[in-house]
C-alpha cells in the first residue's frame, strides 16, 4: 500500500492539474515545433490559419534535398549519418572504458582506490569549458598533415574527446552496477581457477547487461545531442551544426528546419517510449542510496 | 612476488583505458589551458604565440576588465544572477515535482516525470530551437502571439533584448527546465526509499499531504537536498551549451545572456577576434572556483560514507 | 468508545479476493482478536477498518455512522503497526505529540497529554530520545502511546508483539489487556498466535482465506470449535483428530479397532443426522494414558517428551498418532501397550465432508 485508498479523488486531480499547468510551456513548445514540420508555414504564432498541412518538408528531408539559404542542397541523410556515427562512437568508447574501470573499482582492493574515486568525482564536476581550450590545442598540435585522413581524424577526435566527458559519471554508474552483484559469483569463478580478466568477461559482464545497456544508452544520447564538440572539432556537419547554421533562413524555409529538428528529436522520443524504466532508473543510478 | 605482479597486470588491463583518456583529455588539456593563460595566444596562432611566456598579463587584464569593462561586468553579474536564481528554481522545482508525483497515481506520475526529462534529453540544438520560436521577437514568437491575442501587448516584443531582466529571464527559464529534472529524479528516488508505513501512520494520525511533506518526507531527505543543492551549484557555474545557441542566434542580448563559462568559450572560439590567452585565464579562474566548490561539496556530503571497501583480499 | 459493525465486507486486489463477505459486530469496549494464519486476510480487514483500504463491497459503521468512505483521519482510530512505524527523525516526545499537533491542539495541552500517556506506558524517561536509541519493547510502547494520545474511539493493533522476544511478549500481553480494560477502548487485535488471542481477548474471530469461520469467547472457540480448522488452530499442542465410524444402533464409535460410546452430548444428533463417518477431535489434556485395559483407544507408546511438570506422550493408535499429556512422574517405555481414555464431555465430532462440528449442521 502506498497511500490510503479512502482519500477523495479530487485531491489527486488537483495535483495533476497543477503539474499540467506548469508543464504547459514545455508541451506547447515542443508540440508546435513538431506540428510546424507538417505545415507550409510555422505555426508557432498559434494562428490556426497558418497551418497548411503538407508533407513537403518531410519529403524534402528524406530526399536529402533540403533547400536552405541560397538554394544550396544539404545532404540531410549524410548529416544524419554523421550524427549517428558520433553517437555510436561515443556509446562504444564510454561503455568499453567504464565497464573495464568500473569493475576494478568495485571489486579489486588496491592502493589509491579511494583517491581515484575522489578524482573521478572532481573531474565530473570540473568545468568542461576550461578543458576545451586545452583539448583543442592538443587537437591542433596532433593534426595530421595528410589530407586523406583529416576527416577520419576529426571524427575520431570528436568521439574520444566527447566520450571522455562522460567517463567519470559512467565509471561511477558501472561501479554501482557491479556492486550489486553478490560476491559469490566471483569467488566461485576464482576458485575454479579463472583469472580476474576471465571472471570479468565470462561471469560479470553477462550479469550486468541492464547496466551496460543503461550506460550505452546515456552515452549514445550524449553523443547524439552534442553541439559544442562537433562544431569545434568535426569537419563534417551533424544535425546539430546544421540547425545552428540555418537558423537565419527565410521564414519560408523554417518549417523544413523544424522537420530537421523533429528528425533530430526522433531517437530521444524512441528511447522515451521503449526504455522508460531504464531511463528513470539510470538517472538515479549513480546516487547514494 | 608473482601475486603482486599479476595484480598489477590485471589492474593495468582494467584501468589503463580510463587512465589514458583521463590523461589525454583532462590532465594534459588542463596543463595546456593553464599554460596558454600565460601566453598571448590569439586566433589559434599556435606557432607564433606558444613559446612566448608573458606571466600574469592575462590575469591583470581580467582584473582591469572587472573594474572597467562594462561587457565583462555584465557577464559577471549575469553569472551571479543566473546561478543564484536558477539554483533555487532547480532545487525547489525538482522537490515540488518529486512531491507532487509522489502523491498521485503511478501512471500519471511516470508520464509527468518522463515529460520533464525531455529538456535534459533533447538534442541541444532542438531544445534551443523550441525556445527560439517561443521567445522570438517577431510575431511568429509564441509568447508574443499569446500576449497579443490576449490584448496585453499590441506589438511583438524582442524579449531577449530587454536588458537585463528580459535576457536573464529567458536564460534562467531555459536552463531551469533542464535542471529541474535532476532534482526531480534524485528526490523521487529518495522518497521511494522511505518506508511506506510512515506515510500511512501519518495519515492515520491525521496528516494532509502537505503536512506529510513538510513534517516527514522533507526532513527525511535532507542529505539528498544538500546533494542536489551543491551539485547543481557547480553544474550551473560551469554549464554553457544550452546558452550557447541562444546567444549565437541573437535570441538574447549578448552581454546579459552570457555567463562566465560561455564567455570563456566565445572568447576562445567565437567569431571575430579570438583571444585564447584571455579565455584561458578566465577558464583557470572558473576552474579554481570549481575545484574549491568540488571539495567543499565532498566534505559537506560526508563523502566517506559513500564508499565501501571491496571484500576479499585479492 | 464505540461499537463497530462490518456488513458484508468484500475486498479485492485486482483478481485476488482478500476478504469474502465478512460480517462482524464488535461491541463497545470489547477486546476482539482477529486470529488466523498468514495470508488469511486479518491484517487486510484491520486496515479496512482503519480506512487505509476501501472495501470493494459492503459497509462499515462506527455506532450509527457509516464511515466506509471516510479517510482515517476522520475516523478517530489509533493504529499500532507491526513494526511500529515511528518517525525516525523525531524525538519520542514529538512522535507521540504528532497527532495532536496536526489537530492544532495548543502546545501546553499537548505537553500534558503526552506526559500522561507516556506515564501510563512507563516511558516518561524516554521522551527526549530518538526511536533508534530505544529497544524493541520501548519502541513498541511509543507506538502504542502515539495511537492512544488522541483518545481514539477504536484501538487497532496489527500483531504488535511479534517483533518482541518471547519473554517480553508474555509480559506485555498482560499489560496491554489491563490497559485496554482501564481505558475502556474498543480494541481490535490481529495475531497469528493462538495463545495470545486466548489470553487477551474477550472474543475471538477466527479467519481463514478471507472468511470468518467462527466468532466466540475463548472458551467457545477452544472447547466448542465450529470447524475442524478452528479446533486444530487453537491449542498447543493442537487438537487430535482421528477417524471414527458411527454404529448408531448400538451407540458406539469405532476408532481404529477400538470401541468407545458415543458421547452423551452427541447421541441425539448422531441419530438425527444419520451420519456414518465422523472425525473425532479431542485435546491432549482432555485424555489420559492408562496401562489398564479400559474403554478408550488402544495403542502403543510411540514417544514421550518431558516438559518439566508434565510430559507429552505420543501414542500410535493403529497407525494414527495422538498426543496426550501425562504427569511427570509416570515412566513410559517405547512400544508399551496403553489405552487412551477420553474425557467424554470434551469430545467434538466433525462431519468428514464439510469438516463442520455436528452441532452446527442443524
Amino acid at each position: 500500500m502506498k497511500d490510503v485508498e479512502t482519500r477523495p479523488r479530487r485531491y489527486s486531480r488537483v495535483i495533476i492539474l497543477t503539474i499540467l499547468l506548469a508543464s504547459l510551456p514545455l508541451i506547447v513548445g515542443f508540440s508546435l515545433l513538431v506540428i510546424s514540420s507538417f505545415s507550409t508555414e510555422m505555426v508557432t504564432n498559434l494562428n490556426p490559419s497558418s497551418f497548411h498541412l503538407t508533407l513537403e518538408n518531410w519529403i524534402s528531408v528524406f530526399h536529402g534535398k533540403l533547400a536552405t539559404t541560397g538554394g544550396i542542397r544539404a545532404p540531410i541523410l549524410r548529416i544524419t549519418l554523421n550524427t549517428l556515427i558520433v553517437a555510436l562512437g561515443v556509446a562504444g568508447v564510454v561503455t568499453a572504458v567504464s565497464a573495464l574501470a568500473g569493475y576494478s573499482l568495485s571489486r579489486v582492493n588496491f592502493r589509491g582506490r579511494k583517491h581515484m574515486m575522489i578524482l573521478l568525482l572532481v573531474l565530473h564536476a570540473f568545468p568542461g569549458v576550461a578543458l576545451i581550450v586545452g583539448v583543442y590545442l592538443l587537437y591542433r598540435l596532433t593534426f595530421p598533415q595528410s589530407m586523406d585522413i583529416v576527416r577520419l581524424y576529426s571524427f575520431m577526435y570528436v568521439i574520444f574527446a566527447r566520450a571522455a566527458l562522460e567517463i567519470p559519471m559512467s565509471v561511477w554508474l558501472m561501479k554501482g552496477f557491479f556492486d550489486t552483484i553478490p560476491w559469490e559469483f566471483e569467488w566461485s569463478g576464482i576458485i575454479d581457477g579463472a583469472s580476474r580478466i576471465t571472471v570479468w568477461r565470462k561471469i560479470m559482464l553477462p550479469l550486468i547487461k541492464p547496466g551496460i545497456l543503461a550506460v550505452a544508452l546515456f552515452a549514445f544520447l550524449a553523443g547524439w545531442q552534442d553541439i559544442i564538440y562537433v562544431r569545434t572539432f568535426l569537419i563534417d556537419q551533424t544535425l546539430a551544426t546544421f540547425i545552428e547554421a540555418n537558423i537565419e533562413a527565410e521564414f519560408s524555409h523554417m518549417p523544413m528546419i523544424a522537420a530537421a529538428g523533429t528528425l533530430y528529436l526522433l531517437p530521444t522520443i524512441i528511447f522515451f517510449i521503449t526504455a522508460q524504466q531504464l531511463l528513470l532508473q539510470g538517472y538515479s543510478g549513480g546516487i547514494k542510496g | 612476488m608473482n601475486v603482486k605482479r599479476e595484480k598489477l597486470t590485471t589492474l593495468s588491463f582494467f584501468l589503463s583505458p580510463m587512465a589514458v583518456m583521463v590523461v589525454l583529455f583532462y590532465l594534459v588539456p588542463l596543463i595546456m589551458t593553464v599554460y596558454i593563460s600565460f601566453t598571448r595566444m590569439r586566433n589559434w596562432n599556435v606557432s607564433k604565440y606558444l613559446t612566448e611566456f608573458v606571466g600574469f598579463y592575462n590575469y591583470h587584464r581580467l582584473l582591469y576588465m572587472f573594474q572597467h569593462d562594462p561587457t565583462f561586468k555584465a557577464v559577471l553579474l549575469t553569472t551571479v544572477v543566473f546561478v543564484g536564481i536558477t539554483l533555487i528554481i532547480n532545487v525547489f522545482g525538482g522537490l515540488a515535482l518529486a512531491l507532487a508525483t509522489f502523491f498521485i497515481e503511478d501512471k500519471p506520475a511516470s508520464a509527468f516525470r518522463l515529460l520533464w526529462l525531455l529538456p535534459r534529453m533533447s538534442p541541444i540544438a532542438v531544445y534551443s530551437l523550441v525556445w527560439y520560436y517561443f521567445f522570438h521577437g517577431s510575431e511568429i514568437g509564441t509568447l508574443n502571439s499569446i500576449l497579443m491575442k490576449l490584448g496585453v501587448i499590441s506589438q511583438p516584443i524582442p524579449w531577449g533584448q530587454i536588458v537585463p531582466w528580459g535576457a536573464w529571464s529567458i536564460i534562467i527559464f531555459v536552463n531551469g527546465l533542464v535542471g529541474v529534472s535532476f532534482g526531480m529524479i534524485v528526490f523521487t528516488s529518495a522518497l521511494n526509499q522511505i518506508p511506506k508505513e510512515l506515510v500511512i501512520a501519518a495519515r492515520v494520525d491525521g496528516a494532509s499531504s502537505w503536512q506529510i511533506s513538510r513534517r516527514i518526507l522533507i526532513p527525511m531527505i535532507r542529505w539528498h537536498l544538500l546533494y542536489v543543492l551543491t551539485w547543481q551549484f557547480l553544474s550551473l557555474l560551469t554549464t554553457y551549451p544550452h546558452l550557447f545557441l541562444l546567444v549565437q542566434w541573437d535570441l538574447v542580448n549578448g552581454d546579459y545572456g552570457t555567463t562566465l563559462a560561455l564567455y570563456v568559450f566565445n572568447t576562445a572560439f567565437g567569431m571575430g577576434e579570438q583571444d585564447q590567452g584571455l579565455a584561458a585565464a578566465a577558464a583557470v579562474l572558473l576552474s579554481v572556483i570549481g575545484i574549491i566548490g568540488g571539495f567543499v561539496t565532498l566534505k559537506v556530503l560526508k563523502f566517506e560514507r559513500m564508499m565501501k571497501r571491496p571484500r576479499g583480499d585479492f | 468508545m464505540v461499537r463497530i459493525i462490518l456488513d458484508s465486507i468484500t475486498k479485492k486486489f485486482d483478481d485476488f479476493i482478500a476478504l469474502r463477505n465478512i460480517s462482524l459486530k464488535i461491541e463497545d469496549k470489547e477486546f476482539m482478536a482477529l486470529l488466523g494464519p498468514s495470508g488469511s486476510g486479518k491484517s487486510t480487514l484491520l486496515y479496512t477498518i482503519a480506512g487505509i483500504y476501501k472495501p470493494t463491497g459492503g459497509r462499515i459503521y462506527f455506532g450509527d455512522r457509516d464511515i466506509t468512505d471516510i479517510p482515517p483521519k476522520d475516523r478517530n482510530v489509533g493504529l499500532v503497526f507491526q513494526n511500529w512505524a515511528l518517525y525516525p527523525h523525531m524525538k519520542v516526545f514529538d512522535n507521540i505529540a504528532f497527532p495532536l499537533e496536526l489537530r492544532k491542539v495548543p502546545r501546553q495541552e499537548i505537553t500534558v497529554k503526552v506526559r500522561e500517556v507516556a506515564r501510563m506506558l512507563h516511558i516518561e524517561d524516554l521522551l527526549d530520545r530518538y526511536p533508534w536509541q530505544l529497544s524493541g519493547g520501548q519502541q513498541q510502547r511509543v507506538a502504542i502511546a502515539r495511537a492512544l494520545v488522541k483518545e481514539p474511539d477504536v484501538l487497532l493493533l496489527d500483531e504488535p508483539l511479534s517483533n518482541l522476544d518471547a519473554l517480553l511478549r508474555i509480559e506485555v500481553r498482560a499489560e496491554l489487556k489491563r490497559l485496554q480494560k482501564e481505558l475502556g477502548i474498543t480494541a481490535i487485535y490481529v495475531t497469528h498466535d493462538q495463545a495470545e488471542a486466548l489470553a487477551m481477548a474477550d472474543r475471538i474471530a477466527v479467519i481463514r482465506e478471507g472468511k470468518i469461520l467462527q466468532v466466540g469467547t475463548p472458551d467457545d472457540v477452544y472447547y466448542r470449535p465450529k470447524y475442524r480448522f478452528v479446533g486444530g488452530f487453537l491449542g498447543n499442542p493442537p487438537m487430535n483428530f482421528v477417524d471414527a465410524e458411527v454404529d448408531a444402533e448400538n451407540g458406539y464409535l469405532n476408532v481404529y479397532g477400538s470401541r468407545i460410546p458415543v458421547p452423551a452430548q452427541y447421541r441425539e444428533l448422531v441419530e438425527k443426522l444419520g451420519i456414518k463417518e465422523v472425525l473425532l477431535g479431542f485435546r491432549p489434556h482432555d485424555a489420559e494414558v492408562l496401562r489398564e485395559k479400559r474403554e478408550g483407544l488402544a495403542g502403543e507408546v510411540y514417544s514421550f517428551e518431558p516438559l518439566g511438570r508434565e510430559q507429552i506422550v505420543t501414542v500410535s493408535v493403529d497407525g494414527a498418532f495422538v498426543k496426550v499429556f501425562a504427569p511427570e512422574g509416570e515412566h513410559f517405555s517405547f512400544g508399551e501397550k496403553v489405552t487412551v481414555e477420553l474425557r467424554e464431555d470434551r469430545i467434538v465430532l466433525f462431519d468428514k465432508k464439510t469438516e463442520k462440528a455436528l452441532e452446527f449442521l442443524v
